[in-house]
């Protein structure tokens, strides 16, 4: 039977949309329960750019996803407003994506970025970094600083590196006893003009107990 | 305590409302909190209104971008169009206070002198204001950080100075007991910074001022060529949604939302006080940059006052040196590279400091424009002038002077097209001599001003050198937009003073 022209082309359509689906939207692992907005797709992206930028090992241990980034930029996606956190969710659909269209060297290049290889995923981000083109560094620029704020908010990181905040005893002043906490009634106000207290005292030094929030758990 | 006045807080408001005072004041930054001390201690009815609200210590963020998200505006990632520049407000009771690092400088004579000589001014002058720089300084307790808390951070950069014969002095602060915890980009914890919130804002309310925080204005009201007061709507603190409707029957209106925010409330106004056309015209910032050094022994960095030490040895070049800390995550955004490259250079970070140029930039302008419908968000574009590039460039040669003569053993300038590290002056001498492009360089400011702009001829000025409209008798607009050109230092102290000249002659009129 004569096979016609327009079933061939219908088929390679549905073949090569095939394609595009499985390279563009399948295979990701499901997200984390705790995702407040990112798909599971935006969580491996992160993951994977996240661990390019800081893979496991060398003087501060922690990966980039082993300190947590993809969670806190979920976080942080949910906080900023709503049209800026959408100008950051296309950023991760970009840098995903663009392989497809401009592959990363060496075989099987023509991958989403999460599904490169190591080497692959770093030889793109240096392309993104060092691009003569000025949107391009931007680009590069603003998505390493979402993973490079997530980085460095865990509090493992910030030992490593002697910046984990200090515990630093907060005064009584004249204004907490106007002001509430955001968002709570004016009863909330905790403090009585008996409570005020001398502000001042040693200096802050790299001695100083840690912020409790940042203290290594005790094991 | 005893508050004569009273602050209102979001829970407070539970139905539209209108008031009258004889001075409406909107902004609650440096410039409006000084004008609504001084009016309220001189017995007028003052009330002070302010979108943001107040923090406490328990509000702090000590993440740096989730501070962000919570203290500044658009969450702290606003740019301009045209060349990019990162550019922040804070929306917070203290306006910029709450999260800026407290320097103090009173430009030298120069300055004002080319503010004079382009703009028509006769009053303003360092012989005319030093008085009134004198009296928030007073009240301030402003005074040079001391080498306690300097931090070895802050001190290299002294001894750098020193050794090249720079001139340099510690950073005169708005501060009391300051720890040194190098954090004032997300709040004092120690409550030492004197921002307006612990400082000018509860002097008003115990001067007798009403403080209505979470309050968003939206139109300045005026009826034949008067102002008449000021409306607008509550609004939720971080969602920003809006409820309740109010109304503010003032004798005078005075507005300090910012120079990023008072033309835009302008412009909504129907385009008031805007004969001359220069509302929302020439924006200006100070380009800042900031290189960062590495030395033998640690510098521990993260301790020390966040900016202690400065220089104003090339002021007349058109740069100001400065120390610099912020929180790790803004700062870490600097070390170039990835993968185990990226990670064995932050092993320099113990070791590491930053110290920034900011840059005057008269020839670089922009413009600050009204969205359409409802957003009180300002659409922001300017042009880095191409003549301007070059004094970048040249801030960065001697910051990398400064360090290497302060025995640093690297510096990572964070320039495109350059090496991303340099181990020795005659490698960074390329700094010195190469034309840059603007961009070639990641700048940001968040020193604005200009957009409502003084001038002697009312043709070509929004208000005069006392904060006055042109066009209306009884508005004033007293923040960072009334500069005429770039104030070439830290712009707080100035914007403070020009507020306290202003207050002496708006309570004369009401
Ligand atoms: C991170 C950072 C660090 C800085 N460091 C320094 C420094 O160390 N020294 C220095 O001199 N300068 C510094 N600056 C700049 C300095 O803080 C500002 O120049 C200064 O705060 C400007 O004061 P202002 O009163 O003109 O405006 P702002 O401080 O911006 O105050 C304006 C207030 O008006 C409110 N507002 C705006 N629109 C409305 C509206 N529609 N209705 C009601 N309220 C409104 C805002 O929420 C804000 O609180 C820094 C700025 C930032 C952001
Ligand atoms: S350095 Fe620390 S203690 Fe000193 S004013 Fe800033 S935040 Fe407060």
């Amino acid at each position: 039977m004569p096979v016609s022209w327009s079933a061939i082309g219908t088929l390679a359509a549905v073949a090569l949309g095939a394609w595009a689906v499985r390279r563009v939207w399948w295979g990701y692992p499901p997200a984390p329960p705790d995702a407040k907005v990112l798909s599971r797709r935006e969580i491996a992206f992160l993951a994977a750019a996240a661990d390019a930028t800081y893979p496991s090992g060398g003087p501060v241990p922690p990966s980039g996803s082993e300190a947590g980034v993809p969670s806190y930029a979920d976080r942080y996606v949910a906080a900023v407003p709503p049209g800026t956190g959408l100008l950051m969710r296309l950023l991760f659909f970009l840098v995903e994506h663009a392989t497809l269209a401009f592959p990363a060297p060496g075989r099987g290049g023509r991958r989403r970025f999460s599904s490169l290889s190591p080497d692959q995923r770093g030889a793109v981000l240096e392309a993104w970094g060092t691009s003569s083109w000025f949107p391009r560094r931007l680009v590069f620029s603003s998505l390493r600083a979402i993973l490079t704020m997530g980085y460095f908010a865990d509090p493992v990181v910030l030992r490593a590196l002697d910046l984990a905040p200090r515990a630093i005893e907060t005064p009584v002043v004249e204004a907490d006893l106007l002001y509430p906490p955001i968002g709570a009634p004016r009863d909330a106000i905790r403090h009585r003009p008996g409570d005020l207290s001398p502000i001042g005292g040693a200096p802050v030094g790299p001695g100083a107990p840690l912020h409790p929030a940042y203290r290594e758990p005790a094991s | 305590m005893s508050a004569k006045g009273q602050v209102r807080v979001f829970s407070d408001y539970q139905r539209d409302f209108v008031e009258s005072a004889d001075v409406v004041v909107v902004g609650s930054g440096p410039s409006g909190a000084v004008v609504a001390y001084e009016l309220a201690a001189l017995g007028r009815q003052v009330v002070l209104l302010e979108e943001g609200p107040p923090f406490t210590p328990d509000d702090f963020e000590l993440d740096g971008a989730f501070s962000m998200a919570r203290t500044m505006r658009e969450a702290g990632l606003r740019t301009t169009r045209g060349t990019v520049i990162p550019t922040m407000q804070a929306i917070a009771l203290g306006g910029g206070s709450l999260v800026n690092s407290a320097i103090c400088v009173r430009p030298p004579e120069f300055v004002f002198e080319g503010w004079r000589e382009h703009f028509e001014l006769r009053q303003t002058g360092r012989k005319e204001l030093d008085p009134h720089f004198d009296a928030v300084e007073a009240f301030l307790g402003i005074a040079p950080t001391p080498d306690e808390v300097q931090g070895q951070r802050n001190l290299l950069f002294r001894d750098g100075c020193d050794a090249l014969g720079i001139d340099s002095e510690p950073i005169a602060r708005n501060v009391k007991g300051c720890r040194g915890s190098g954090e004032c980009f997300t709040g004092c914890r120690a409550r030492a910074k004197q921002s307006m919130d612990i400082s000018y804002v509860p002097a008003a309310i115990r001067s007798g001022a009403k403080v209505l925080t979470s309050v968003q204005v939206q139109e300045v009201r005026a009826e034949n060529g008067r102002a008449t007061g000021v409306q607008g709507q509550v609004v939720e603190p971080f969602t920003g949604r809006r409820s309740h409707r109010f109304r503010i029957d003032a004798r005078a209106v005075v507005l300090a939302a910012g120079c990023m925010a008072t033309p835009v409330i302008l412009q909504k106004s129907g385009n008031l006080a805007n004969r001359s056309g220069q509302v929302g015209q020439n924006l200006q910032f100070h380009p800042g940059l900031a290189v960062l050094g590495v030395f033998p022994d640690r510098v521990h960095p993260g301790f020390g006052a966040t900016q202690g030490y400065q220089s104003l040895h090339f002021l007349r070049e058109g740069f100001k040196l400065e120390t610099l800390w912020a929180p790790a995550a803004v700062l870490a955004v600097r070390f170039p590279g990835f993968g185990q490259d990226l990670k064995r250079r932050l092993a320099d970070v113990p070791y590491s400091a930053n110290w920034d140029a900011i840059a005057s930039c008269h020839r670089s302008l922009g413009r600050v424009r009204a969205r359409r419908g409802p957003s009180m968000d300002p659409i922001l574009s300017w042009h880095f002038h191409p003549e301007d590039v070059p004094t970048v460039g040249r801030a960065l040669w001697e910051i990398a002077r400064i360090f290497f003569a302060a025995g640093a053993r690297k510096i990572l300038p964070g320039v495109h097209g350059v090496a991303e590290e340099m181990h020795s002056l005659e490698e960074a001498e390329v700094l010195r001599t190469r034309a840059f492009k603007a961009t070639d360089f990641v700048t940001a400011s968040n020193h604005a001003f200009c957009s409502t702009r003084m001038h002697g001829d009312p043709a070509r000025g929004v208000v005069d050198e006392l904060g006055r409209s042109h066009d209306l008798p009884n508005l004033y607009v007293v923040d960072t937009g009334i500069f005429p050109r770039c104030s070439s230092v830290n712009p707080m102290l100035t914007a403070m003073a020009l507020a306290h000249r202003s207050s002496g002659v708006i309570a004369d009129q009401v």
